[in-house]
């Protein structure tokens, strides 16, 4: 079986710095990844390789049988890939619902009843379907992540990207969140997490990478990653974090 | 609602979120104040207040015709050029820079004074090094140079509002956009110039006030503006202080008028956040 996400030796520069150096990785359908790493350590820059949301300066990457190499598959990588932000970048101009319809009819191209119901039926599945008519300034933090949540689920993605989604959250309101994502993973969603909540990885993940400086440091799954590590590296993160 | 006898008159929008928006303008009044004055003048004093009023009315006319024109296309073209400024393409770049730098380098009188009488040569001249009898005998029409020259020298500063309008919108915004499949264009329309719109409405409206008492220089290039009206009047009848106290009057009316509407405009779509 080809991975559906495959990466190989991507390199990737910002100006002087080498934030990238030759990360190779292949997740397959269903699969849960969670990367984790300190900051700076490029696991953002890699899951943003992955929609291209960055450019990268060498190496292979291939997204559902498509090679993200042209402008032309950029967009229909793009509409199989999800992808969650810290920030939530909830477009504060439209209320809920039609931040969670605007994409579904003009990529989509779906009947505004189609996406409607859809968009009611995500709601329902996030836990807010009261919020529909608000704007995201008037949710708060842990909703505003759901509605995104909802929002890219919408275009009815293959994969979906986590960056950080829970760090810009008050802490009570991380756990609403990581509610949606294992029950995402568990419907079998191809999902890759950039997040440091051991709880989520432990529940949900298949596999849990530890980066450091650009590179992939050790592969695990999240009870040996997590307990017993055998990198030095991953042994002094984990000791700042737990 | 119904329990409160008193208030019979409220309406139900009255008591939404955004009714601290609807507070009278204080500001009207002073619009108020400045027609009050001009109609006491023409009524007061008919000669020779209301003979200017009358001889200059259809100048007003040619004033905010061409006010407004300009302004339609300065927002289209002023959009092509920031967008022109923003692109990473350094061909496009560099024309939308050089555009922009150069036109503001130059008075508008005289980008007017080229449009309207070293433009047509320029095209005639064309026409007989070509050989195209259409071109040879091109004569300007003053409004539509007038309004051309407006457009370009305007759209230049607009330009430079709407780029600092698309580059106030969080990075963000673009990149959920474009996650969820959406084109660049598609982006910009649907979701970055609509927030960037509601930031940049100030300035765009300072833009058109600005516009509205520049127009008066069109007044040199052939166009019987407002301004080119009163100079008319002034030669025949040689009442100076009337003539330009009149005319003054008229363009603060328009321009404090301006003011307020850009005001209204803006209380009205004010976004939450």
């Amino acid at each position: 079986m080809n991975p559906i996400i495959h990466i190989e030796g991507v390199h990737k520069y910002f100006g002087d710095v080498h934030a990238l150096r030759g990360v190779s990785l292949d997740v397959y359908k269903g699969e849960v990844i969670v990367i984790i790493g300190p900051s700076g350590s490029g696991k953002s820059t890699l899951l943003r390789c992955i929609n291209r949301l960055e450019e990268f300066d060498r190496g292979t990457i291939v997204v559902d049988d498509i090679p993200l190499d042209t402008t032309e598959n950029i967009n229909a990588v793009r509409t199989e890939v999800g992808m969650v932000f810290q920030q939530f970048n909830l477009f504060p101009h439209l209320t809920v619902m039609n931040n969670i319809m605007l994409a579904q009819r003009i990529i989509r191209k779906r009947t505004p009843a189609e996406a409607q119901e859809k968009t009611i039926a995500l709601l329902n599945k996030v836990g807010i379907p009261e919020k529909a008519e608000c704007l995201p300034g008037q949710l708060s933090g842990g909703q505003q992540q759901r509605v995104a949540i909802a929002r890219a689920l919408a275009m009815d993605p293959k994969i979906m990207l986590f960056d950080e989604p829970t760090s810009a959250l008050d802490p009570e309101m991380i756990q609403e969140v990581l509610d949606v994502m294992v029950t995402l993973a568990r419907e079998g969603m191809t999902m890759v997490v950039v997040s440091h909540e051991m709880g989520f990885a432990q529940a949900a993940a298949d596999r849990a990478i530890l980066m450091d400086e650009g590179s992939i440091i050790e592969e695990a799954t999240p009870e040996v990653l997590f307990s017993a590590p055998k990198h030095e590296r991953t042994k002094a993160f984990l000791s700042k974090v737990l | 609602m119904d329990n409160i006898p008193f208030q019979t008159h409220t309406n139900p929008a009255d008591t939404a979120p955004e009714n601290a928006g609807r507070h009278f303008d204080r500001w009207w009044i002073l619009v108020a104040c400045v027609i009050g004055l001009i109609i006491l003048l023409v009524v007061a004093q008919p000669d020779p207040y209301r003979r200017i009023v009358l001889f200059v009315r259809d100048g007003i006319w040619v004033t905010i015709t061409t006010t407004v024109l300009s302004f339609i296309m300065v927002l289209l073209f002023g959009l092509v050029a920031a967008l022109g400024r923003l692109s990473k393409v350094k061909a496009i770049n560099g024309l939308a820079t050089i555009y922009i730098e150069v036109i503001r380098g130059i008075p508008l009188l005289v980008q007017l004074l080229f449009w309207y009488f070293a433009f047509p040569s320029v095209v005639r001249g064309l026409g007989e090094l070509l050989n195209i009898e259409a071109l040879k005998n091109y004569l300007a029409n003053p409004l539509v140079m007038a309004v051309l020259g407006m457009t370009f020298c305007y759209s230049a500063y607009m330009s430079e509002i709407y780029r600092a309008g698309i580059q106030s919108i969080a990075k963000g915004q673009m990149e959920a956009a474009r996650s969820l499949g959406m084109s660049y264009f598609q982006a910009m329309r649907y979701i970055i110039l609509p927030q960037a719109v509601r930031v940049i409405l100030p300035p765009v409206g300072n833009e058109f006030i600005s516009l509205l008492k520049d127009s008066s220089l069109v007044s040199v290039v052939a166009v019987a503006d407002m301004t080119r009206r009163g100079r008319e009047f002034m030669a025949a009848n040689f009442i100076p202080v009337q003539t330009w106290v009149m005319i003054a009057l008229l363009y603060l009316v328009m321009t404090l008028f301006s003011a307020r509407v850009v005001t209204w405009i803006e209380r009205k779509t004010r976004l939450e956040r």
